[in-house]
């Protein structure tokens, strides 16, 4: 049933989420918060690199765009949340859309450089610019969570739950997306650009729009960063950031949607299994400080040499072989 | 007039370096077509190598070498294990275009935290060998001391080395042949595989002197989450990409300007507007001059 009603499994899987939020302590419920946003942002690096072959180095900018945008406008006018979010995306689908322009003219190496340079360049504006708040950047304040919903519910599960929300439908409206015809045509970009332009496919036209909706996407994480940890500041979006996006995105594996979650439970919980074995074998600061980066690394170098389309592409392939034979 | 002496001083200076990290890009480019993201990790992990020299054999003259010489051999070891597994492994798919990135930006990870285990994650100091003030002019301090004109002299002497491997010996010429054209050039009897690794070598050792040369040129402090070496990755990158990416003189042309332009920027605008300018330039060139000032017609647009 589930299988034929996709929108029915996405619900079944929200209230199951929404269920364990009450049962686990807030350190988890944050942490899902946190995985909420990186699925968010991992799905629109997946659409941008594996559905229309672009590659972004520099999400994190695009990230910062849709953080900063939600946080200036309630600051300075006092919008409603959902509203804040609304505008953050917009922002960051407009930013994608004047990168895009650009981006359908370069080819891979040469986007992936400049996406980098953006993701550097683009933090230092904030401390250009006094309404942008500087070093400390602003603050983002979504208010408490309505009484309604009990005196105990707290301030990071009212965070899970709007993050939770916000993926499941990102994800369900871009998997509708994949299977329309936009999708299909991104496809044919991706593995033949020749071949589809020949099949009437305006080719730099798709480039661009997949740029603007990947960029949207990552805005509307950008904003639900914000909202988890406070505030908006450069610190919060280090080049760092963008690669590990990028990392989640190729341990997710780039051409199927259905890996999300494995990329961006990795990027939470590599830290989190690592501080607890270095503190099973109370290891010096130095091995604390660097284990993390280097699994991660090793992780996303075995994955791109040995399962490049990623694991639930290699699973896939694997059954239809066995099927076949 | 003493300002834009000094401006045209501290461009050419950190373009300088710039260019050696650009052309170590482009080695590594014209070599296997891969634009190595983890060229900086390599430079900093050759900065750290000749810091321990410094270390031991107290002489900056003696380490400045020998640092680039182990640099171009870890480089040219990343080559034979790394990218040979790679280039066999990434074959056709969907995928193909995009895994030489992730898999260098995944090295430049696992080097990066290498180093943290190594050495730690706090500053290290290498002392300047020379002083770092400038020198008296008519009564006036300009922005050159002994330090930046043995910059400036390292960097021109690479150069002039490089260029006349480059145009006037055999190993210029295979070198040359296999970026151009690597089926013919294997027919002709060029081994292509160790000339390749000769390319990457060679980067490895311009990448070891620029990692240095800025460290010592600037504070001194190295640590694994330095700032100066996010720097030289993205305007190496840059400065490779808006020369053409193509041709050694080309990249130093493009170092040069992007060191001017940012000096520029740095005097008369404000220090924390580079790295946005710096993007603003390549985006620039890129839409207007794809092929960057030197630099094929062909290939560059998707």
């Amino acid at each position: 049933m589930l299988k034929k009603h996709p929108l029915l499994g996405f619900i079944f899987f929200g209230l199951i989420l929404f269920l364990a939020s009450n049962r686990v302590d807030e350190l988890r419920v944050f942490q899902g918060a946190t995985v909420a946003v990186y699925v968010i942002a991992i799905a629109s690096i997946i659409l941008l690199t594996g559905y229309s072959g672009q590659v972004s180095l520099g999400h994190g900018a695009l990230l910062a765009i849709g953080g900063y945008a939600a946080a200036l406008s309630r600051n300075h006018w006092g919008v409603p949340v959902w509203l804040a979010f609304c505008i953050a995306v917009l922002a960051a689908a407009l930013g994608g859309y004047l990168l895009g322009l650009a981006a359908a003219r370069l080819s891979g190496p040469y986007l992936a450089g400049t996406t980098l340079a953006l993701a550097i360049g683009l933090p230092s504006i904030a401390n250009q610019f006094s309404i942008l708040g500087g070093e400390q950047g602003l603050a983002f304040d979504i208010g408490l969570p309505p009484a309604t919903l009990g005196a105990d519910f707290t301030q990071y599960k009212w965070f899970f739950w709007i993050a939770c929300l916000a993926a499941l439908i990102s994800i369900y409206w871009l998997r509708n997306v994949m299977n329309s015809r936009y999708g299909r045509s991104w496809k044919a970009v991706r593995s033949n650009d020749v071949a589809a332009e020949l099949a009437g496919i305006n080719v730099g036209r798709n480039k661009v729009l997949a740029f603007t909706v990947s960029a949207g996407l990552a805005g509307l994480a950008g904003a639900l960063l914000a909202m988890t940890i406070s505030t908006v500041s450069p610190g919060a979006f280090p080049l760092t950031l963008s690669f590990s996006l990028a990392t989640g995105a190729v341990l997710s594996g780039v051409t199927t949607l259905g890996g999300v979650m494995i990329g961006a439970v990795t990027l939470v919980a590599i830290p989190e299994i690592v501080d607890s074995v270095v503190s099973r074998f109370q290891s010096s600061d130095v091995v604390a400080n660097n284990l993390p980066g280097l699994v991660v690394s090793a992780l996303l170098i075995l994955t791109v040499l040995f399962v490049p389309n990623g694991p639930v592409e290699q699973m896939r392939a694997r059954r239809e072989k066995r099927a076949k034979s | 007039m003493i300002q834009f002496i000094n401006m045209l001083l501290i461009g050419i200076g950190a373009g300088s370096i710039y260019a050696l990290m650009a052309i170590a890009m482009v080695l590594v480019w014209r070599s296997t077509r891969v634009i190595n993201f983890a060229q900086a990790a390599m430079a900093l992990l050759s900065t750290y190598i000749g810091f321990e020299l410094v270390q031991k054999t107290g002489n900056f003259w003696v380490a400045l070498p020998l640092a680039m010489v182990l640099g171009a051999l870890f480089s040219a070891l990343i080559e034979i294990i790394f990218i040979r597994t790679l280039i066999k492994h990434s074959t056709s798919g969907p995928v193909a275009g995009i895994v030489p990135i992730i898999a260098t930006l995944g090295l430049l990870g696992f080097i990066r935290a290498t180093i943290g285990f190594i050495w730690g994650n706090q500053n290290v100091q290498i002392p300047a060998p020379l002083s770092k003030i400038g020198f008296t002019v008519g009564g006036e301090t300009i922005a050159l001391s002994p330090m930046n004109l043995l910059v400036l002299l390292t960097v021109i002497g690479m150069v002039v080395v490089l260029g006349y491997i480059f145009q006037k010996t055999n190993l210029g010429l295979s070198l040359r042949a296999s970026a151009y054209a690597p089926e013919i050039a294997q027919l002709a009897g060029i081994r292509v595989g160790a000339i390749r690794t000769i390319g990457w070598a060679i980067a490895g050792a311009a990448g070891a002197a620029a990692g240095l040369l800025q460290t010592v040129n600037g504070t001194g402090a190295l640590s694994p989450d330095s700032l100066e070496f996010s720097l030289l990755l993205t305007f190496g990158f840059i400065a490779a990409v808006i020369g053409g990416l193509e041709s050694l003189p080309g990249a130093v042309l493009g170092a040069l300007v992007l060191g001017l332009v940012l000096a520029v920027v740095q005097i008369y605008i404000s220090g924390t507007l580079v790295f946005i300018v710096a993007f603003v330039l390549l985006l620039v060139v890129l839409l207007i001059r794809p092929q960057g000032f030197i630099g094929a017609k062909a290939g560059r647009r998707a």
